[in-house]
């Protein structure tokens, strides 16, 4: 029986150290390669040893699809290629090829360097890593090998956030990533179509939440960076230099527009132009507003926000700056901080999720006097905020995406169990579809029943449409044929064709059967009253008497004989072909009875 | 354990306990585990016991109970298993009131597991119990918990129980009741015993997750185990194990390969060992080409191994790329593969089924002879023409040149031509054939198919990448002719055919294979720099120009590699052509790499060119010679500004070599060096501070070593203390303290702490360097610094605070994953 296995070796039950293993008909597929942010041992990456038990990991695994740049779902891919030792190919969109590599990058300076760790993957090997990427494009169809192919479909979330189908002939899996169902200001909402796949892994954050409007949130940022500046302190929003970056900047400047604010907003030396870099190159990635608007201008080049200078820091009066990094942990925006963290007035608005062992980790955990490098100790005075921008699917989108692709099974990762425990009963009541939740570890095996294509020949097709009986879509109905397995394609053709074709020369097979009688005449007279008999029951049916004595019914023969120590006893001895194995069976029920009588 | 941690346990424990209170994730329910077990080092019992903290005990059993709960399983407790491997979460689904072993009663009803599994599972391998006798002999009921996990639906509690059920026979063999050891052929212990015939039956089973159950646990237990008693165990069920060849399919092929070759590897086993070699034998014939390849491999990895078993492996191994060659060779071929080996049907069904069956038995086959290449105990004598002669023709088969003479060889045409997934491996093992000695001709032969495949407009950015590394290889390790140029005669010929190629490949649209033409040049132009065959043929290409251009390319990986590769040849006087033609790239490259440095937006090239400098300032390149101090300062100015610290880590580095070459070299602290006299200085050291207060390297230093960068802030420390012990052997200043000018340099510290320059770069006066050098306190910084940046957040006092702080926190709307 042929099936579908997959088996998380993170994000099974658990947010982070997205890997989940998918076995398809032979084929098999590692969907994403993230880290745990929560652990600084080899914890934090994947237990691939699952994977090494069957042998060399580049002959196990036919290839490597990463979702998105972000670290939990692709962080722990240079060490699965560079030092684990896998080899073949890894697919990614094009935008998430650009990104990952500076993600990548950005990680491996604060762990190896900041933290002083040792046996982790260098600058080299990000590079070597990213040279074996495939980048694809959206509703491409790759073929990955003849039989395996993938499509990419538009995900939302983050820049080149995609969503991918996996089909092996006819049975498919859709991994969803990460995804967000509603547009938000820079990017659309997620899509697919209809493909009706064996089953949709999807992820499952927010699995018990119907999201509050975003514009309450976003409001609550605009007035929280109003305030400030109004009564004269200056706004530090570290930032990654992709991504909500460019939300907050489009929402910045249209409030700042709206209120007409004279204040300055600055962003990152350097960072703006990468950013537009990015955002003109994957212009198609984009929501459909900034794509017609990007004709005449381009969103990204803003009237109120410029480009910073690292002496802007030390003027006085209010500002508003973006910096990279986004978690406080070196470069621009940690120096920024350092200059303004002693003033009440000031504040700073953590967008995003903080690393363990950064600033920005320690500020949102309530930490208020920093030991800074070199013992020096740094007094946080500043406001701290945090706002979640996260752009994640909550239960209603979830819902929505499986009612639109419409899936055989849903399988639920990348959340909490308690949360996931509730979206299954509600998938499995809501859309009768059969819903898992593994844990990390646990494997789930869905069979199969694959639909293989059957050629039909055309005098077989002719044949039947001669009897008048057009085929329907709507309709299905039965057809004999042989079904003729060559060069690996099936094809249901006449058995005269299939003869033909094959070189076989055609065998009868004939069904016999004995039914005795109680009969004192001759064998011929025996023989006469069944052909009587049969004649007046079997109206519709070419019932002939043969000179020989024999009886036929279409295919069947029947003939009498008289066993020599009965004499009141005949045996009727009946035969049929295959064609007629209805009317045999009948007619062997129907003279077990016995013959009618005679008119004496 | 300090008492902080003590004071905030009790208050955890009541957290976690509290149903209404939001359980801590699971990462930090592991950490508290990890903490546990550190706290109570070599003790064996689970650290709770020994906190002697009765009611914490108590409430982390209850902690546990509640976790198993919330996790929907019965019974499940996650425990931390180090040394089995890497930690796993185990769920131990014991029984409610399962019998302990020693006869211990479970302690609570709904929590029976820790107490038992607690000393098993934390116990290293390997490593004695306090007691094991106490553990003997094993009740049914727990051993049968352990079976049962087996086969639990989670990988990890199954691979997790195999091993308990490894340490369970190990510890069981170890001592009986007497604590003597099991003398092999006496009476098996109860406990083993058990095990034992689980793993028989287990054998015999007809569901194969079951026989790989019975062969992993095997496996680990011929792995872990040395004593003479395994032996014993072999003794008892090898034939078991054979009769698992009589079956069609084999099940478990796989753990079968493996079981073989530990066994044959274990140093219990005598090689004479008749009956492992005869199902070593007949696994060689019966099992498919899948495994074939990988028992083959490591039957030739074997030490002691008879050597006609050895042949008939190494058979096995050619057989795939024998079939190749015999399809496609005309002419009788180079001896070696195919003396002999007729053609196995097996392998040319495999060959022949499907694509995907054809590229994985030629990649796995490719791949064992790559690893089997460089091994001393690889099969003598080695065949290398017959698999240069292979791996050449399967690259031919790839891009479509092949010539096929035989059916059997039409079908390979087609099957292989593009597979870039044969390609990468035939690639990869034909670099590796590169370290075998071989006649002239099979260079000529490989270089020719590389070419080929550098050339071909097809190639893959991948296989280009491949192509490029075999040929480096290749071309390092060609033979060299005594008495002809200085490269062989065979490699300016190569050359002037490669560079055009190069040159092809320096403008390919995709950035991968720029790079790694780049890095091809760069590394060609290290090792082969001083050789006038290969300047000669660089200088007469277009090459070097094509690498200028990529200073300006759009990927900053390209950029990096350009700056690095330029940086190389400029070092060896090949940036450009001598010709007068040329004169204006053959300026000075160093405006253009200062350049980036100043502007570059990506980090990668500014490091590059950071590195460049330092090399050339090493290396006493003409541009850094010229004028050494000016040299100095203007790249310590410009590094000392970027925001990349990893760039101004590197301008320390370059200072540090600056220092070397002005003060004499950092004194090495090997113990076993031969102690040199040390190296007068180039100059009076007054004059040497001078320069380097010129050149602005203490202003550098100073603010660098308040850098809120850990790694830069280290490596001043370095640079400042390898400084004040240099200048400590000249008596002259050792004295010289105070002085108007010490208040001047201790005023400008905060200054520098607040990560602004002092004074203008050059205005510091020597003394007032010597004078804040010795008011600082430099070893304390460094120990300090030695800490990582994140030692608190490590701590385990910020755990149990980050615990007890989650609680009330975790809602629904919060979690961000970026």
């Amino acid at each position: 029986m042929p099936e579908i296995r997959v088996t998380p070796l993170g994000a099974g039950q658990d947010v982070g150290r997205s890997c989940i293993l998918v076995s398809i008909a032979g084929k098999n597929v590692m969907l994403d390669c993230g880290m745990h942010m929560g652990f600084n041992d080899d914890r934090r990456f994947p237990d691939f040893s699952y994977i090494t038990q069957n042998g060399r990991l580049t002959d196990f695994l036919d290839c490597v699809i990463i979702s998105h740049f972000h670290l939990d779902h692709c962080g722990a891919l240079p060490y699965f290629s560079e030092m684990v030792g896998y080899d073949g190919p890894i697919y990614m969109t094009h935008p998430t090829q650009a990104i990952c590599p500076i993600l990548l990058e950005d990680y491996r300076k604060i762990a190896v360097d900041k933290k002083g760790e040792a046996n982790f993957f260098t600058s080299q090997m990000i590079k070597d890593c990213m040279k074996k990427v495939v980048a694809v494009h959206l509703h491409q169809t790759v073929q990955v090998d003849d039989e395996l192919e993938i499509k990419a479909y538009y995900a939302g979330h983050v820049l080149g956030a995609a969503m991918f189908q996996i089909k092996v002939g006819s049975e498919s899996v859709v991994y969803t990533g990460d995804y967000n169902m509603t547009p938000d200001r820079h990017l659309g909402a997620a899509w697919i179509d209809k493909c009706r796949p064996n089953l949709l892994i999807t992820e499952s954050t927010y699995a018990t939440t119907i999201r509050d409007s975003k514009r309450c949130r976003e409001r609550d940022f605009l007035k929280k960076v109003h305030e400030t500046v109004e009564r004269g302190g200056k706004v530090l929003i570290p930032v990654f230099a992709l991504g909500r970056a460019q939300e907050l900047c489009i929402l910045l400047e249209t409030f700042w527009e709206r209120m007409n604010l004279k204040v300055p907003i600055y962003f990152s030396t350097g960072l703006t132009e990468k950013a537009n870099h990015y955002y003109k190159l994957f212009i198609p990635w984009t929501n459909q507003k900034i794509r017609k608007t990007f004709v005449q201008r381009n969103m990204f080049e803003f009237k109120h926000i410029k480009a910073f200078d690292r002496a802007f820091a030390d003027n006085p009066g209010p500002m508003v700056v973006f910096a990279t990094p986004g978690m406080l942990h070196a470069g621009q925006s940690l120096q920024i901080f350092r200059k303004w963290a002693g003033n009440e007035k000031n504040m700073v608005i953590m967008p995003g999720y903080c690393v363990q062992g950064t600033v920005g980790h320690e500020i949102l955990s309530g930490q208020r006097k920093l030991e800074m490098e070199g013992r020096q100790v740094l007094e946080v005075k500043m406001q701290v905020e945090y706002m979640s921008f996260s752009a994640h699917a909550d239960a209603k989108g979830i819902m929505q995406l499986v009612g639109q692709a419409e899936p055989e099974s849903v399988l639920l990762v990348h959340g909490e169990a308690k949360k996931m425990e509730f979206l299954k009963q509600k998938i499995e009541q809501e859309l009768r579809v059969s819903c898992y939740m593994p844990a990390n570890g646990e494997t789930v095996t869905l069979p199969t029943s694959p639909s293989i294509p059957v050629g039909i020949s055309l005098g077989l097709l002719k044949r039947e449409m001669a009897q008048g009986l057009l085929p329907e879509a709507k309709k299905p109905r039965l057809l004999h044929g042989t079904l003729i397995m060559k060069d690996s394609n099936f094809r249901l053709v006449s058995s005269e064709q299939a003869l033909k074709e094959l070189g076989l020369a055609e065998h009868q097979l004939r069904f016999t059967c004995r039914v005795h009688l109680h009969d004192t005449r001759k064998e011929q007279e025996t023989a006469l009253r069944v052909y009587s008999h049969l004649k007046s029951v079997l109206k519709d049916h070419c019932v002939q008497h043969l000179p020989d004595g024999s009886v036929t019914v279409e295919s069947v023969l029947l003939q009498a004989a008289a066993p020599s120590e009965d004499p009141g006893t005949k045996v009727l001895l009946v035969s049929w072909t295959y064609q007629d194995e209805e009317l045999g069976s009948f007619l062997t029920s129907l003279l077990k009875k016995g013959l009618p009588q005679a008119p004496s | 354990m300090d008492p902080e941690c003590a004071q905030l346990l009790p208050a955890l424990c009541a957290v976690l306990v509290d149903p209404r209170q939001p359980v801590a994730d699971d990462t930090c329910l592991e950490k508290l585990l990890d903490w546990f077990k550190t706290v109570t080092e070599g003790d064996i019992f689970f650290p709770v016991g020994s906190l002697n903290l009765t009611p914490c005990k108590k409430k982390v059993w209850e902690l546990l109970g509640e976790e198993r709960s919330s996790r929907g399983t019965p019974g499940a407790v996650p425990l931390v298993t180090p040394g089995l491997g890497r930690p796993h979460r185990v769920q131990c689904r014991a029984a409610a009131g399962a019998p302990l072993p020693g006869g211990a009663a479970v302690p609570c009803a709904e929590s029976p597991g820790p107490e038992f599994w607690g000393p098993l599972l934390l116990t290293p391998p390997g490593r004695n119990l306090r007691s094991p006798g106490k553990l003997l002999p094993v009740s049914s009921g727990a051993v049968d918990t352990i079976f049962s996990l087996q086969g639990d639906s989670s990988l990890f509690v199954a691979s997790a129980a195999s091993q308990l059920l490894v340490h369970v026979l190990a510890l069981s063999m170890q001592g009986g009741a007497e604590g003597q050891p099991c003398l092999p052929g006496g009476d098996w212990p109860a406990c083993a015993q058990r095990i034992m015939d689980h793993v028989e039956e287990s054998l015999c089973s007809a569901a194969t997750p079951k026989v790989t159950q019975a062969l992993n646990v095997l496996t680990t237990t011929f792995g872990r185990c040395q004593s003479p008693w395994t032996e014993a165990l072999w003794v008892r069920l090898s034939p078991r194990v054979a009769c698992l060849l009589e079956r069609d399919p084999i099940p478990a092929a796989h753990s079968f390969v493996d079981l073989l070759l530990c066994v044959a590897r274990s140093p219990v086993f005598s090689s004479s060992d008749g009956s492992l070699w005869e199902t070593v034998v007949r696994a060689l014939s019966c099992l498919g080409p899948t495994h074939m390849g990988p028992l083959a491999l490591g039957i030739l990895k074997l030490e002691h191994c008879p050597q006609a078993l050895r042949t008939q492996a190494f058979q096995v191994l050619l057989q795939p790329l024998a079939c190749v060659l015999k399809a496609t060779v005309q002419a009788p071929g180079p001896p070696g593969l195919l003396d002999g080996t007729a053609d196995d049907a097996t392998t040319v069904d495999t060959l022949l089924a499907s694509k995907s069956s054809c590229a994985g038995l030629l990649c796995r086959t490719l791949a064992h002879l790559e690893e089997l290449q460089p091994l001393p105990q690889r099969p003598s004598p080695w065949p290398q023409a017959s698999l240069l002669g292979a791996t050449v023709t399967v690259l031919r088969l790839c891009d479509g040149s092949a010539a096929p003479a035989s059916s059997v060889g039409g079908h390979l045409c087609g099957t292989l031509a593009g597979c870039v997934r044969v390609q990468r491996a035939a690639l990869d093992f034909l670099g590796t054939l590169s370290q075998g000695t071989g006649p002239q001709e099979l260079v000529t032969q490989a270089l020719a198919v590389l070419l080929e495949c550098l050339e071909s407009p097809g190639s893959s950015p991948t296989v280009l990448k491949k192509a490029f590394q075999a040929t480096l290889r290749w071309l390092l390790s060609s033979p060299k002719t005594p008495g002809c140029s200085d490269l062989g005669p065979l490699i300016p010929q190569f050359l002037r055919e490669l560079f055009p190629v190069l040159q092809k490949r320096l403008c390919h649209p995709c950035w991968e294979v720029r790079d790694s033409a780049l890095e091809f040049l760069t590394q060609l132009s290290r090792h082969w720099g001083g050789q006038a065959d290969f300047r000669c043929a660089l200088l007469a290409s277009e090459v070097p120009e094509l690498a200028l251009q990529l200073l300006q390319d759009p990927e900053s990986y390209v950029r990096a590699s350009a700056v690095t590769a330029m940086g190389q040849l400029s070092s060896q006087g090949l940036h450009a052509p001598t010709s007068p033609e040329h004169a204006e790239a053959r300026q000075s490259l160093f405006p253009e790499l200062l350049h980036i440095l100043s502007v570059d937006s990506e980090g990668f090239p500014r490091r590059a060119v950071m590195q460049v400098f330092t090399e050339w300032l090493r290396d006493g390149h003409a541009d850094a010679a010229r004028d050494m101090e000016q040299f100095v300062a203007t790249v310590l100015q410009v590094a000392s500004r970027d925001l990349d610290w990893e760039v101004r880590a590197q301008g320390l580095e370059l200072a540090l070599v600056f220092l070397g070459q002005t003060l004499g070299p950092p004194r090495t602290h090997c113990p076993y060096a031969v102690a040199l006299p040390e190296v007068a200085p180039a100059q009076p050291l007054t004059e040497a501070l001078r320069a380097l207060c010129h050149v602005g390297l203490f202003d550098f230093a100073f603010c660098a070593l308040f850098d809120c960068d850990r790694p830069v802030a280290q490596k001043s420390c370095d640079l400042l203390l390898f400084l004040r012990d240099k200048i400590a052997s000249y008596s002259s200043l050792r004295e010289a303290r105070g002085g108007p000018n010490t208040a001047s340099a201790e005023a400008t510290l905060p200054r520098w702490r607040a990560g602004e320059q002092a004074q203008p770069p050059g205005d510091q006066e020597p003394e007032a360097v010597l004078a804040m050098l010795r008011s600082l306190d430099l070893e304390g910084l460094r120990s300090t610094l030695a800490e990582s940046s994140d030692h608190v957040e490590k701590s385990p006092q910020s755990l149990l605070q980050d615990m007890l702080a989650t609680g009330g926190f975790l809602q629904g709307d919060e979690a961000d994953c970026y």
